[in-house]
């Protein structure tokens, strides 16, 4: 599958203090980035913009797939993301909220592909607690296995493995070797068994929200 | 492959039943609007008696209930967004259109239901006389369209602002006067056996330009 994904002097500012430190970068092909810098220096940031949650203040993102590019507002049809600050609706199961994402973004076969997923990150015996319920750890999982709802051909996981148990860490090692051939992984981390994941990485120098200058 | 606008139903489909599980669930906006709703009447019954000669204190009374009893629900279609966290990943399935779409149908949805228990316990309570029943529903159908309209674009503009509740009294006030004008007026005409024509056209003219304002706008919002 073509896949490419550049930043060309990404930039981004919250209010005063600088989110994002210029950037440019250029990933193709399917494979997994490492994006790695000190806590505040834009891992969060770079990727909200990849997935189109937020326009950057400088610069340009491009996301081509298969020779189509997507535009901002377009990109969660491409894009799986993860994120700390992606949370659930805690009155929902878990296969509900699964398959509100599924049905709303159109997916078919909406049963099948929320217990892949949520077979792949090991949720499958909490399918129907509440996700209110679930532990620090298993709320995790679910951000997975919704990044990973629909087999995107992009993967922009935001400290994935924080929170994980050993079985956790397991299943999202196996979810990346499973799926490296075949998609562009954006893994923003700085923990050293996950950066060796990455066959490529991205260092952000920054120094984020504490740079007002 | 389906087409975008199956795409786009889907989504709004999915958004409204999603809606509806997490009402039914919390009882976040029903059990408060009924509660009030029924409250007001009962205890406006009890110390002004039956209001049958009065049609225009009947119809000011009638929207108020409506008013009151919807709004602090209507505006939070969004904010349990926000304060939920929730609306990244709102954001992640569909598209601002597609949501504000299915909050408004849920919206909708939460305003029949309210009406259907209010509006004749209201009748009888109150003493109303029989009304005329097309001009009366018609009147009602329009007024709720444009209350959940401009509630649910209120309620999307102010979600991500501080101070929401103050900002949304202060907002709501001049965009929902003319449907309170127009409704309470209308509801009184039929009363009075006058035509209210000029009302019904006057609701309909406002719910669809507030319509076509927020299919513009809502692809706007929520930009970080």
């Amino acid at each position: 599958m073509e896949i490419k994904l550049e930043g060309n002097g990404l930039g981004h500012r919250y209010g005063r203090g600088r989110g994002l430190e210029p950037l440019s970068f250029a990933l193709s092909g399917p494979g997994v980035v490492a994006v790695t810098g000190p806590n505040g220096s834009g891992k969060s940031t770079l990727l909200r913009i990849l997935a189109g949650l937020l326009r950057p203040s400088a610069g340009a993102s491009t996301l081509r797939v298969e020779r189509c590019e997507f535009e901002r507002a377009e990109r969660r049809k491409v894009t799986g993301w993860a994120s700390p600050d992606l949370h659930f609706y805690g009155e929902l199961t878990v296969r509900e909220n699964l398959e509100f994402a599924a049905e709303a973004r159109g997916l078919t076969g909406r049963s099948v592909a929320v217990r892949e997923v949520v077979g792949s990150v090991g949720l499958t015996s909490r399918l129907d607690d509440r996700a209110a319920a679930l532990s620090t750890g298993m709320h995790q999982r679910l951000r997975l296995a919704f990044a990973l709802l629909g087999s995107p051909p992009i993967l922009l996981l935001d400290e994935p493995g924080s929170h994980l148990d050993a079985a956790g860490k397991g299943h999202l090692v196996e979810v990346l070797t499973r799926v490296r051939a075949t998609t562009r992984v954006v893994l923003a981390t700085n923990d050293p068994g996950e950066r060796d994941l990455a066959e490529q990485s991205i260092a952000l120098a920054g120094r984020g929200l504490g740079d007002t200058a | 492959m389906p087409s975008r606008a199956s795409r786009s139903l889907a989504a709004v489909w999915a958004i409204l039943r999603k809606e509806c599980r997490s009402e039914w669930r919390t009882r976040y906006g029903l059990n408060s609007a009924l509660l009030f709703a029924v409250t007001a009447l009962v205890a406006v019954s009890f110390g002004a008696g039956r209001l049958g000669d009065r049609v225009d204190v009947l119809a000011a009374m009638l929207w108020i209930v409506l008013l009151f009893a919807t709004l602090a629900s209507l505006s939070h279609a969004f904010v349990r967004e926000v304060e939920g966290q929730t609306l990244s990943m709102l954001r992640r399935v569909a598209s601002p259109t597609e949501i504000a779409i299915g909050k408004l149908l849920f919206n909708l949805l939460f305003l029949a239901v309210l009406e259907i228990v209010t509006v004749p316990l209201f009748l009888v309570l109150m003493g109303a006389p029989p009304p005329r029943w097309g001009t009366f529903l018609a009147l009602l159908a329009l007024g709720s369209l444009a209350l959940a309209v401009s509630s649910t674009l209120l309620g999307a503009l102010i979600a991500q602002s501080r101070g929401r509740g103050a900002l949304f009294a202060g907002v709501s006030f001049p965009v929902l006067l003319p449907v309170l004008a127009a409704a309470v007026s209308g509801t009184r005409a039929q009363w009075q056996q006058l035509p209210a024509g000029g009302e019904i056209r006057l609701l309909a003219a406002y719910g669809a330009a507030l319509m076509a304002a927020s299919l513009l706008l809502y692809d706007h919002l929520w930009e970080e």
